[in-house]
């Protein structure tokens, strides 16, 4: 009998994380491209570029970002064939298709945001039809918690590019009054440093990619370490912009829906909990890497009585390895019925 | 978490996650929006003490009616019921047998027989106090003189403690249990030492509550219980679903009426403070339909003083007695009248 194997998938909409249970672990950037032409082919010698390869040729490429707020962008039918090309792609790299692995012996757990329809789990499961044997969709927050065994009197705040995903986690399976989404997340921030940035420096060239780059490197809350100098060309002369305020300013603008929601949140926990879920929420996702958000939280919660904000060491990984575990202790019967 | 706690509920958190993509694989809507089927499951599980209660009635209906008395043709289920129902006098719509609505223990006119009766704190636990005069004293004297007056009027009477004895919360609710008791009525006295001008009557049953003074309370009178937070939370879980919150809501109002009305006869300016709903580990962990009393307010100097006296306190038992009584009978009046359409919502 062929060797299973199970897998965890973090289907992002800025970045994809896939942990297997061989041991292999990738992330890649969440973009899919196809040359627009021949000679775009003719140059890039492939006829589908993937992640960080996909946005560094964007020029020549029709490029899809086919998840839009953690979903897949539904009616786009270029969109499903990116997303099935980017979980190819992310499945390649973990020993499918090589290492006598085929699809038909993959079992994979996707996480998704926490507000999904069942719509949107369904068509997702659509799209997947054939690329694995078996699938199991949860709520992205809910495989953070189980991967951390943290299934009691937490909080995840998962912070992605696309949504930010809360999830109370109560010692069952979250519903849908134990989560929220916010859609304020990575990506607005992005729009607000790139508009705060065309502001301030008119005559410079800017683009969201050159944004995003900046803002995984610098971005910050509440006091700047040190100033945040980026370069950027000016009437196509490279120039040095300081952009401390404008990161600071764009990063800030998450904290108070993020707060508010926390709060909401907290307060719905049987009264007698709330103190010990305050003092155990735990941060991650890509967003969780902004230099003192976790700070900044705890400052908020001190309206409160106080609590903790603990921040993961692998944000990358964390959610993709709670899908495995989730994957690998799923019984086999179970994962019969699902099949994809 | 222990380590097997935690495999526990991953095992039923993974059970639940296959559980919703199955339905979602099979367009099902989501089970929010379909038939409890933890309902369904505890109707069947209780089908047979049911089907042999009812055809008890019904036996009895037709024996009364001039049945043989020897040889009884069985009756479908929702006839006997429905016959059983007639025996005391009113109608009940046929519906509230036939369909799968939600039911209290009043549906069947079963009567209160056995009361557990907790005379709160004790021991090394004092409860509130005021000078010379404990809560533990006063809730054993009520509890005392409130034993009497049901005994003396029919009732069994179970007690948590009768004497000056520490009894863990958790004891209190294992010796209510296993008594197999009808009601539990636990006796307590407030103190509100931010507000000694204040004094009124209020009575609990389970629930949970947002308002943080009545979490204080709770966690107040919970200090002693002996319960771990995973019990509590077993508890608690437990309880909601069941019928037994809105007999113990019956009983509180019950409880409440008459200790108000008799009680500001002695004191007019008693307030009345309501039925209110606060997560009391007496009244979640008991099996039975339970409140928690707060008859009086030892931090008001004036109340205080009449909960020293006797009389004051044999008022009280009075009244409790009466609320007992009242809640009692309404049992039996109650199971002809028509039932609750629907499901309610929990929470």
């Amino acid at each position: 009998m062929a060797e299973i194997l199970n897998v965890g998938i973090d289907l992002g909409t800025s970045r994809s994380a896939i942990s297997a249970s061989n041991g292999e672990r990738f992330v890649v950037d969440s973009f899919v491209g196809w040359p627009v032409d021949m000679v775009a082919r003719k140059v890039l010698k492939r006829d589908v570029l993937i992640g960080h390869e996909a946005v560094a040729n964007r020029t020549m490429l029709d490029l899809h970002r086919p998840l839009e707020r953690g979903l897949l962008k539904e009616g786009s039918e270029k969109d499903v064939e990116a997303v099935r090309e980017l979980l190819k792609h992310l499945l390649r790299l973990v020993g499918v298709g090589s290492n006598g692995t085929a699809a038909s012996n993959v079992r994979a757990v996707v996480g998704v945001p926490a507000a999904s329809l069942r719509t949107n789990k369904q068509y997702l499961r659509n799209a997947m039809k054939g690329i694995v044997d078996s699938l199991l969709i949860v709520t992205e927050p809910f495989a953070v918690a189980y991967g951390l065994d943290a299934l009691l009197h937490t909080l995840i705040i998962d912070i992605g590019a696309g949504t930010t995903d809360f999830c109370v986690m109560k010692g069952r399976y979250p519903t849908e009054e134990d989560q929220r989404t916010l859609t304020v997340a990575g990506d607005s921030i992005d729009t607000q440093l790139l508009k705060l940035i065309e502001e301030r420096y008119s005559q410079a060239n800017v683009t969201v990619f050159m944004v995003r780059d900046w803002k995984e490197k610098y971005s910050y809350v509440g006091d700047a370490a040190e100033p945040v100098l980026v370069t950027a060309p000016v009437k196509g002369v490279p120039t040095e912009l300081d952009i401390t305020g404008e990161m600071k300013t764009a990063c800030e603008t998450i904290i108070p829906p993020i707060v508010e929601t926390m709060l909401d949140l907290l307060a719905r926990v049987e009264p007698e909990f709330q103190e010990r879920v305050r003092n155990n929420i735990i941060l991650s996702g890509g967003g969780g890497l902004i230099r003192g958000l976790a700070p900044a939280l705890e400052a908020a919660l001190q309206a409160v009585g106080g609590g903790s904000v603990r921040y993961m060491d692998d944000p990358v990984f964390i959610g993709s390895d709670g899908g495995l575990a989730l994957a690998q202790d799923a019984p086999e019967g179970d994962w019969e019925k699902l099949s994809a | 978490m222990r380590a097997g706690n935690i495999e526990r509920v991953k095992r039923r958190m993974l059970q639940e996650a296959v559980a919703e993509n199955l339905d979602v694989i099979r367009g099902l809507p989501p089970r929010a929006l379909r038939p409890s089927s933890r309902f369904v499951r505890i109707w069947l599980k209780r089908a047979p003490f049911l089907v042999a209660l009812l055809t008890l009635l019904g036996s009895s209906y037709l024996i009364a009616n001039g049945g043989s008395g020897t040889v009884v043709n069985p009756l479908p289920v929702q006839r006997a019921a429905v016959i059983g129902s007639r025996q005391a006098g009113l109608p009940v719509p046929r519906e509230a047998v036939m369909s799968p609505e939600r039911m209290t223990a009043s549906a069947f006119p079963l009567t209160v027989k056995r009361v557990v009766l907790d005379a709160g704190h004790g021991g090394n636990d004092p409860g509130a106090t005021a000078p010379n005069i404990f809560e533990k004293e006063i809730t054993l004297d009520i509890g005392r003189r409130l034993r009497a007056l049901l005994e003396s009027d029919g009732f069994d009477v179970v007690v948590t403690r009768d004497a000056d004895r520490t009894i863990a919360l958790k004891d209190r609710a294992h010796l209510a249990n296993a008594s197999k008791s009808d009601i539990f009525v636990s006796i307590h006295v407030n103190a509100l030492v931010k507000h000694t001008a204040s004094r009124g009557i209020e009575t609990y049953y389970l629930g949970t509550t947002s308002d943080p003074k009545l979490t204080a309370l709770a966690a107040a009178e919970n200090r002693v219980s002996g319960y771990s937070v995973s019990d509590m939370r077993r508890l608690l879980e437990g309880v909601y679903a069941d019928a037994r919150r809105d007999e113990s809501h019956e009983l509180a109002m019950a409880v409440q009426r008459n200790l108000f009305t008799k009680l500001r006869v002695e004191d007019p300016g008693l307030e009345n403070w309501g039925v209110k709903r606060a997560p009391f580990i007496v009244l979640v962990a008991t099996d039975m339909p339970a409140v928690l009393a707060e008859v009086g307010c030892i931090s008001n100097d004036k109340e205080s003083a009449m909960l020293r006296r006797p009389e004051y306190r044999q008022k009280i038992a009075d009244a409790l007695f009466e609320g007992i009584r009242s809640y009692a009978s309404a049992n039996v009046t109650r199971a002809d009248a028509p039932q609750k359409k629907g499901i309610e919502k929990n929470g």
